[in-house]
C-alpha cells in the first residue's frame, strides 16, 4: 500500500516536472509546477514531515504560484508570444550527461549509508512544528537570522531593478 | 552579548549599509563625491573594529573568528573600498548618486564575512547567498546598457544553476552523515569507515559524487574551467567597479569557502581523486584562461580571462593544502598571499582602465597608443599593476607567484610547469599593453587625463601596496603561516 502510493506520488511529480519545462505556455507550466508540488507534499507526508508539507502547500502552491500567475496575467501575453521550441546546439551531449548522472546518483543513493539512516527509527516528534521550532530557534538561529539580511537584500534588488528613476 | 560581540565588525558594516540607504533617501540628488567617501569611511571603521573582536566561537559553533577569517575579512574589506572610491565616473554617467549602490556593495561584502567566518553548510549557504544576491543586482545596475542587463541575467540564472548544484551535494553530505557541521560531517565519515582512514566502498561512492557536486557549483562561482563560459560576458557587460569587485572579492570568498570546506573533507576524502580533480580544474584554468586572453582586444575581457587563469594558481595552493615546507603547512598560507596580491595588482588594474575610460571613453587595448607620452602617471601605474599580475619581481605579483609554486612543487610539480609555462603565456598578453602604452605611437594626439580624487586614493593606495608588499613579503606570509595553526579551528 505505502509503496503503491510513493511509486504514483513520485512518478507524479517527475512527470509534472517535465511537462512544466516542455509546456509552452506559461499558466500551464505553472499548473503542472503545482500538480508536482502536491505529489511532493504526499512525499513529505509519508516522510513524517508534516511540517514541510504544511510549508510546501501554504508558501509554495499557495502564495509563490498565485504570485506567478499574478505576473503572467499582468505580462498579458498572446498564444503568439510563446514563441517556437529553441533550438540548443548541446541538446544531445546534455541528455547524455543527465542519464549518466542520473544512473550515477541512484548506484551511489542506493548502495550508500543514506538507507541505512532512512530506516531507522525515527523519534515520534519528528517532524512537528514543534521539533523544527526547536531546532531552528537553538541551533540554527544563526543562519536563521542571517536569512532577514538576505531579504533585505532581495527586496532592495527587486526595486533597484523595477524603478525605472530612482 | 559575548557573542555578538564577535560578530561586531558584520554589525558595524551591515549597519552602515542600512544607514547609508537611508541617507539616500532623505538626501536630495546632488551629485558629488560625498557617498563614496561615505562608503569608504564605513569600510575603514569596520576594518579597524575587526582587532578589536578577538578570537572565538559564537552561537554553537555556527560563526567563529580566527586568524584566518580576520585576514580574508580585511581582504573583502579592501576590495569593498577600492570598488567604491572607483565608483565616481560611474555614478555621474547613471545622474544619480543615491545610496542603493553602496548599500549593496557593503551587503555583499558583510556576506562574504559570514561566509569566511562559518563552519555549518546551511550558513555557508545562506551567506553565499548573501555574496552574490547584491551582485546580480550591481552587474545589471546600468539600466541604460543592453549589455549590463544582459550581464545581470546571465549571471542571475547561472548563479541559481550552480547554488542548486550545490545545495544538492550539501543535502547528500547531511544525508550521509546526518549533520550539517563540516568538521562533525566527515568525522562521522570516517567513523562509519570503522577508523580506516580510506572509506567503506559504498560511503565513498555517494561522498565522491557530492563533492564532485560541490566542486561544481564552486567552480561555477569561481569561474574555473569549465564552467567559466558566463565570466567573460558578465565582467565586460557590468559596470567596471562592480567587475573588479567581482574578480577579486567574490573569487576570494568563493576561494576561501570552498579551502574551508574541503580542507576538513580532505582526510576522507583520499589523496588520489582529490589531486586528480582539482588538479585538471586548476591545470585547464591556466591553460584556457591565459591562452584566451591573449585573443582579446577589450581591457575588461582580457583581465576576465586573466582572472579565470588567476583562479587556477590559487588553486595550485589549494591542492596542496596539506603540504609542509619546514614543517609548517604552507599550502594556506600561499593562499592567503596570493589573494593579497591579487588584490592590489587587480583593482588598481581596473581602477587604470575606469580612468582611461573617463578620460577617453573607450576599452579596447588598441586606443591605449602612446598614452605614457601624454599621461606617464596612468601609463606607469598601469604597467606596475600589469607587471604585477604577470608576476615581475619586485612587485608583489612575483613573491605570490613564488610561494604558490612553492608549496605545489612536492606534491603537484607537474601542475607548477604548467603554472610556470602560462605564466610566460600571460607576460605576453601584459606586455602588450605595455608596448602600446609606451612604444606604439598614435598619430591623433591624446588629451591630457584627469582624475578624480576618490580614484588617485585608490591608485595611489593600490601602487603602495603592489609595490611594499613586494619589498617586505616576509610578515604577511609569517602572519599568514600562524594563522593555519588553528585553521580549521
Amino acid at each position: 500500500m505505502e509503496l503503491a502510493i510513493f511509486l504514483m506520488a513520485s512518478a507524479l511529480s517527475i512527470a509534472a516536472s517535465i511537462l512544466v519545462i516542455i509546456q509552452r505556455n506559461p499558466i500551464a507550466s505553472v499548473m503542472y509546477l503545482l500538480t508536482s508540488f502536491v505529489s511532493q507534499v504526499i512525499l513529505f507526508i509519508m516522510l513524517n514531515a508534516a511540517f514541510l508539507a504544511m510549508l510546501q502547500i501554504i508558501v509554495y502552491a499557495g502564495a509563490i504560484l498565485v504570485l506567478f500567475l499574478f505576473v503572467i496575467m499582468l505580462l498579458n501575453l498572446r498564444r503568439e508570444d510563446f514563441g517556437k521550441d529553441i533550438k540548443l546546439k548541446f541538446k544531445p551531449l546534455a541528455i547524455a550527461f543527465a542519464v549518466v548522472l542520473l544512473f550515477e546518483t541512484t548506484v551511489a543513493i542506493s548502495s550508500s549509508a543514506m538507507l541505512e539512516r532512512a530506516q531507522a527509527q525515527l523519534p515520534p516528534e519528528f517532524g512537528s512544528v514543534q521539533a523544527v521550532g526547536m531546532e531552528l530557534f537553538t541551533k540554527y538561529l544563526y543562519p536563521f537570522e542571517l536569512t532577514s539580511i538576505l531579504l533585505i537584500v532581495a527586496v532592495l534588488g527587486a526595486v533597484v531593478m523595477a524603478k525605472k528613476r530612482l | 552579548m559575548a557573542d555578538l560581540r564577535l560578530m561586531l565588525p558584520e554589525l558595524i558594516l551591515f549597519a552602515w549599509a542600512m544607514m547609508m540607504l537611508m541617507y539616500g533617501v532623505i538626501r536630495k540628488n546632488v551629485g558629488g563625491n560625498t557617498m563614496i567617501y561615505l562608503a569608504m569611511l564605513g569600510v575603514v571603521i569596520t576594518g579597524f573594529s575587526i582587532p578589536m573582536t578577538g578570537y572565538g566561537i559564537a552561537f554553537g559553533g555556527t560563526f567563529f573568528v580566527d586568524k584566518v577569517s580576520v585576514f580574508f575579512k580585511m581582504i573583502f574589506l579592501g576590495a569593498a573600498f577600492f570598488a567604491a572610491a572607483s565608483s565616481s565616473s560611474l555614478l555621474e554617467k547613471l545622474k544619480s548618486d543615491h545610496g542603493e549602490y553602496f548599500t549593496l556593495i557593503l551587503l555583499s561584502t558583510v556576506g562574504m564575512m559570514f561566509l569566511i567566518s562559518t563552519n555549518e553548510l546551511i550558513t555557508l549557504y545562506v551567506a553565499l547567498e548573501l555574496t552574490t544576491i547584491p551582485l546580480f543586482v550591481l552587474a545589471a545596475y546600468r539600466k541604460d546598457s543592453l549589455q549590463s542587463s544582459e550581464a545581470g541575467l546571465k549571471y542571475l540564472i547561472l548563479g541559481a544553476v550552480s547554488s542548486a548544484i550545490l545545495l544538492y551535494g550539501i543535502s547528500m553530505i547531511y544525508g550521509l552523515t546526518g549533520t550539517t557541521f563540516i568538521n562533525l560531517a566527515f568525522g562521522r565519515l570516517l567513523e562509519q569507515s570503522l577508523g580506516m582512514l580510506t572509506l567503506t566502498q559504498e560511503v565513498n561512492m555517494a561522498f565522491i559524487i557530492a563533492m564532485i557536486m560541490l566542486i561544481a557549483g564552486f567552480g561555477f562561482k569561481l569561474a574555473l574551467v569549465p564552467f567559466h563560459m558566463w565570466a567573460p560576458d558578465v565582467y565586460e557587460g557590468a559596470p567596471t567597479p562592480v567587475t573588479s569587485f567581482l574578480s577579486v572579492a567574490s573569487k576570494g570568498a568563493g576561494v576561501a569557502a570552498f579551502a574551508r570546506l574541503f580542507y576538513s573533507a580532505l582526510p576522507s576524502f583520499g589523496e588520489f581523486y582529490w589531486g586528480i580533480m582539482v588538479g585538471t580544474l586548476a591545470a585547464a584554468a591556466m591553460i584556457i584562461g591565459n591562452i584566451t586572453a591573449v585573443l582579446q582586444s577589450n581591457v575588461k575581457r582580457m583581465l576576465a580571462y586573466s582572472s579565470i587563469a588567476h583562479a587556477g594558481y590559487l588553486l595550485i595552493g589549494f591542492v596542496s593544502l596539506p603540504t609542509t615546507v619546514n614543517d609548517t603547512p604552507f599550502g594556506p598560507a600561499s593562499i592567503m598571499f596570493y589573494m593579497l596580491a591579487y588584490l592590489f595588482a587587480n583593482m588598481g588594474a581596473f581602477a587604470c582602465a575606469i580612468a582611461f575610460e573617463k578620460n577617453y571613453g573607450s576599452y579596447e587595448i588598441k586606443d591605449y597608443q602612446g598614452l605614457a607620452k601624454e599621461s606617464p602617471a596612468l601609463a606607469l601605474t598601469f604597467t606596475i599593476f600589469l607587471l604585477s599580475l604577470a608576476g615581475i619581481p619586485p612587485m608583489v605579483g612575483f613573491f605570490a607567484k613564488y610561494y604558490i609554486f612553492l608549496a605545489g612543487w612536492p606534491n603537484y610539480s607537474w601542475l607548477v610547469i604548467v603554472g610556470i609555462l602560462t605564466s610566460v603565456i600571460s607576460l605576453y598578453y601584459y606586455a602588450n599593453i605595455v608596448k602600446q602604452m609606451y612604444f606604439n605611437r598614435n598619430e591623433t594626439v591624446l588629451a591630457k587625463a584627469h582624475f578624480d580624487s576618490p580614484l588617485v586614493i585608490t591608485l595611489v593606495l593600490t601602487v603602495a601596496g603592489t609595490i611594499l608588499f613586494g619589498i617586505f613579503p616576509e610578515s604577511v606570509i609569517k602572519f599568514a603561516n600562524n594563522a593555519f595553526d588553528a585553521f580549521p579551528f
